[in-house]
This record gives structure tokens, C-alpha cells and sequence, in this order.
């Protein structure tokens, strides 16, 4: 815990160097994180995947919502339902979720490896800060990323979750943007991407220690990759659930009066 | 030629998953089983995702019933808080929080065992001795994650359910009786037997694909990385689209 709480200060610290000195890591990181590497960039990495996932939970509002409300006779409320339950709940958490496990634990692995070769012991010895160079740099490139990504999985969730109530279930477009847009609130929306800023610093932090501090071989690798996963989708789920109590509060923010 | 590879990888990927799939389940109804593995590798599944179990499905749930009752408080409805828990907790929050477990804590900790066998060329080792290392190794494996998958959903709808009923009653300050009469209201065996089925394909499903990239891992400490970090992207796509799926055919089927 002690180790954990000095990396995680000492990366956050360095987080100005990672800007000013190493500014070519840094966008080269950007972009490999927007866009993925290896494997995953054949299915159109980060962006598609989080999209993806998000659009899954889309249309899980969909069906879920939609036969739950015409159970009591209210169908047409599913627009509110889209609007409130995915910028508040869904979309943050799945794409909290995705980021971990494209991003995060893609940086886990990297660093992981260069651990195992010894690659962070040669820079340290050419006098290079690695946590400033390799933490601090994935940290700002997590945070810098995450903001298009949460945007494309915002309107995703949207898009699923007006494609399946109107297309599948037959619901008309009209009655369903009537209601998304009335309760769709700005506010809600500009918390959810303090949201989702949070969990990225908090989900890139959690992954580029374990990496950093992998040891044991190959073996060591993955485990150190399963490790982070299982921590970073803890931590996020709590920072979420604090936050957003923080955020609505025993009000709750919300007025169906309009 | 280099054209035709780029383009063909993706789907010998998916043909070398499918192929693996067949292979194992016409293995399972095989004598010998592998029961000592078998055991040995439920046991090590529980492990890994027990705690990660408790600590995703507290956090989830009193979010969605926070939000729930956030709601139903406006209608003057609060005492339905119950209905809302029990609704999210067995229909989503369940199934989705064991996707995550299964597939972030189960899944990873499997490739990354079966990986660091392939890189040491054990299972080669295996073959030479002319034992079949799907039936040894894999065949226990999915089996193990199937059965913890199941187990575990049970579970993860308890503790929600047991946190959704704390949060509501003594932060949300609901009656605790009406909360406890709402829970049925809406939810019924039906659901909860969907969301048991769920459990087990996703566990089924994550089993087999970290099996997959466990076994097929190649070039060194960066490949057994990499092949984690697959196997969980692919198992929450893989998962969240089951998810999809069966609670939509869950609804013809119960309704």
C-alpha cells in the first residue's frame, strides 16, 4: 500500500515533466492509445471497441427498458430512460470498464515487458526519470484520450438505445426524442465526463504500477495484467459510486416537473 | 500475398477459436476426465475472483439503487425502492458485474497460466508424451469457469441485493418491510433462472477464450501480456453481446 501510494504521488508529480520534456512520447502514446496496437488495431482498436461495448449496453436500455415499461403501460418513457440511466450510470461505467481493459492493461503489458527485458533498469541508467518517461506520459495520454472516447461512447449508447425502441420495438422517433430531449440535462452530461476523466487518471494509475513493478518472467507478465485489471475495475466502480453520491447527493438533482 | 495475410489473420484467429471450441467439447464426454484437475482449477478460480466478486457488486448496486430510488423518490414512490433493487440487481447488475469478475479476474489469471505453460513448451512437451493437452488441461478449465460462473452470479445477486437493502434502509430511509415486500413485484423465478443461465454461458464462453489465447501465445514476455490483454477485450465483447442477446430472448420466453 505504502509502495502503491509513493508511485502513484511520484507519477502525478511528474505528470508537468511528462508534458514539457517528453512531449513526442507523449503524442506518439496518444495516438497509439487512441487507435490501439498490435492485434487489437485489426478490429479498429480503443475508439471501436469502447464504442462496441457501449453500444451493447445501448441496446440492453432498449429491451430491458422497454419491456419493463410496457409492463405498467409507460413505453413512451423509454427516452427518459436513455436519457437518464446511460449519462448517469451506463455509459460511464462501461466505458470506465473498456478503458481498463484496452488502454490499461495494454499498458500493463508494455511495461510489464520492458520490466522482464530490464529495458526500465537501462533507461534509469542513461540517466532518463522512467517514471516521469513511461508512467507519467501513459497517465496524461490516458486522460487526454479519454475525453473523444467517452464522446463516441456517449452518442453510441444514445444511437443503440433510439435504434432498438424505435426500429425493433416500433416505437415512433417523434414521441421518443420528445422525451429523451426533455430530460436529457446538460449538467448530468458535463458530470459524466468528470466522470469518466477520474476513472481514466484513477484506471491508467492502478495499470502503469503494476506493470512497472512486474516481476517473475512471462509468468509474471500476465499475471501482473490480471492483477491490474482486477484492481483498476475495483477502484473505478468505487471512485464512480463516491463521486457520483457526491455529485447527486441526497437530492438528487434531478426535477421530472422540468 | 503480404495483402491476403494482413487480411486473413483476423479470421484465422476466429477459425483456430472455433476449431479449439469443437475440439474441447467433443473432448468433454471423453473418458479419462480430468477430475483432480478439474477440482484444483475450480478452487483456483474461486480464489482469484472471490474478492473481486464482493467488491464489484457492493459499489454497483447501491449505484443503480441510489439512482433507482434518486427516481422513485420524485414520484413519491420510494417505497418501491425494493422492486427497482431486485429488478436491477437479478435482471443486470448480476450478470454484468459476473461478466466483469469472470472475465477480468478468472479469465486472466487462466491465460496467464496456460501462457506461461506455452512459452515454457509444456504443452508441446505434453503432445510428445502423447497426451492430448485439450483433455488434460483445457476440458477442466472451461468446466471450472462454467461451474464458478454459476456459483458466483448466485452470489453476486445476494450481496447486491443485501447492499441494495442497507443503502436504501439506512441512507435512503426506506421502511425496510416495504422494501423487502417490493422485491417480488416485478422479478420472479423466471428471471432469476435467466440470470443463471447467463452466468454459465459467459462462464463457458470467457473459459474457452482464455483457453484459446492461453494456448496460442507466442514470442516471449510481451506476447503472454499481450495475450491477456486480448483475452479480457475480447470476452467483455464477447460477453456484453451474450448479455444482449439472452436478456431479449429471456423476455419472449418468460413473459
Amino acid at each position: 500500500m505504502g509502495g502503491q501510494a509513493e508511485f502513484y504521488g511520484k507519477t502525478l508529480v511528474s505528470i508537468g515533466d511528462a508534458f514539457t520534456r517528453y512531449t513526442s512520447e507523449l503524442i506518439r502514446l496518444i495516438a497509439q492509445m487512441s487507435l490501439g496496437t498490435g492485434a487489437l488495431v485489426l478490429i479498429g482498436g480503443t475508439t471501436a471497441i469502447v464504442a462496441f461495448l457501449t453500444l451493447s449496453t445501448g441496446a440492453l436500455v432498449a429491451v430491458q427498458g422497454y419491456n419493463q415499461f410496457s409492463d405498467v403501460g409507460v413505453e413512451a418513457l423509454i427516452g427518459f430512460a436513455s436519457a437518464f440511466f446511460n449519462v448517469r450510470l451506463i455509459a460511464p461505467l462501461t466505458a470506465g470498464i473498456a478503458m481498463a481493459a484496452t488502454i490499461g492493461a495494454g499498458a500493463t503489458a508494455q511495461l510489464g515487458a520492458m520490466r522482464i527485458n530490464e529495458e526500465i533498469d537501462a533507461l534509469e541508467v542513461m540517466g532518463i526519470r522512467s517514471v516521469a518517461y513511461l508512467a507519467s506520459t501513459r497517465v496524461a495520454a490516458g486522460i487526454v484520450v479519454v475525453i473523444p472516447v467517452y464522446c463516441v461512447a456517449v452518442m453510441s449508447s444514445f444511437f443503440a438505445a433510439r435504434f432498438g425502441t424505435t426500429f425493433f420495438y416500433g416505437q415512433s422517433t417523434g414521441v421518443y426524442d420528445h422525451y429523451f430531449y426533455t430530460f436529457l440535462s446538460t449538467k448530468d452530461l458535463l458530470w459524466s465526463f468528470v466522470l469518466a476523466v477520474l476513472m481514466a487518471a484513477v484506471i491508467m494509475l492502478v495499470h502503469t504500477y503494476y506493470g512497472y513493478n512486474a516481476s517473475g518472467g512471462p509468468a509474471g507478465v500476465g499475471e501482473a495484467v490480471g492483477r491490474a485489471v482486477r484492481t483498476s475495475l475495483i477502484t473505478a466502480s468505487v471512485v464512480v459510486l463516491f463521486v457520483s453520491l457526491a455529485i447527486y447527493g441526497q437530492t438528487g438533482n434531478f426535477n421530472l416537473a422540468g | 500475398m503480404v495483402a491476403i495475410g494482413i487480411v486473413a489473420k483476423p479470421f484465422r484467429g476466429l477459425g483456430g477459436f472455433f476449431a479449439m471450441a469443437l475440439d474441447t467439447f467433443a473432448c468433454m464426454f471423453r473418458r479419462p476426465f480430468a477430475w483432480r484437475e478439474y477440482l484444483l482449477q475450480s478452487w483456483f478460480v474461486a480464489r482469484v475472483s472471490l474478492v473481486p466478486t464482493l467488491f464489484l457488486s457492493i459499489p454497483f448496486t447501491v449505484l443503480t439503487v441510489f439512482t433507482f430510488n434518486v427516481l422513485l423518490v420524485e414520484f413519491g414512490a420510494a417505497d418501491f425502492s425494493g422492486t427497482g433493487a431486485s429488478l436491477g440487481t437479478v435482471n443486470q447488475t448480476g450478470p454484468i458485474v459476473t461478466v466483469l469478475v469472470v472475465a477480468g479476474a478468472g479469465a486472466t489469471s487462466m491465460c496467464a497460466d496456460l501462457g506461461a505453460r506455452t512459452i515454457r513448451e509444456e504443452l508441446d512437451a505434453l503432445r510428445v508424451m502423447g497426451i492430448n493437452p485439450i483433455q488434460t488441461l483445457v476440458v477442466p478449465r472451461v468446466l471450472a469457469a462454467t461451474t464458478v460462473a454459476l456459483l458466483l452470479s448466485s452470489l453476486v445477486i445476494l450481496v447486491g441485493l443485501a447492499g441494495g437493502f442497507f443503502f436504501s434502509v439506512y441512507f435512503q430511509h426506506v421502511t425496510p418491510g416495504a422494501f423487502v415486500a417490493g422485491m417480488t413485484l416485478i422479478t420472479g423465478v423466471g428471471d432469476v433462472i435467466v440470470a443463471l443461465v447467463k452466468a454459465t454461458l459467459f462462464g463457458l464462453t470467457a473459459g474457452l477464450i482464455a483457453c484459446y489465447m492461453g494456448t496460442s501465445v507466442g514470442g516471449g514476455p510481451a506476447g503472454v501480456g499481450n495475450a491477456v490483454n486480448e483475452t479480457v477485450v475480447f470476452s467483455f465483447i464477447a460477453l456484453f453481446v451474450i448479455n444482449v442477446i439472452i436478456t431479449a430472448v429471456g423476455f419472449q420466453v418468460t413473459l
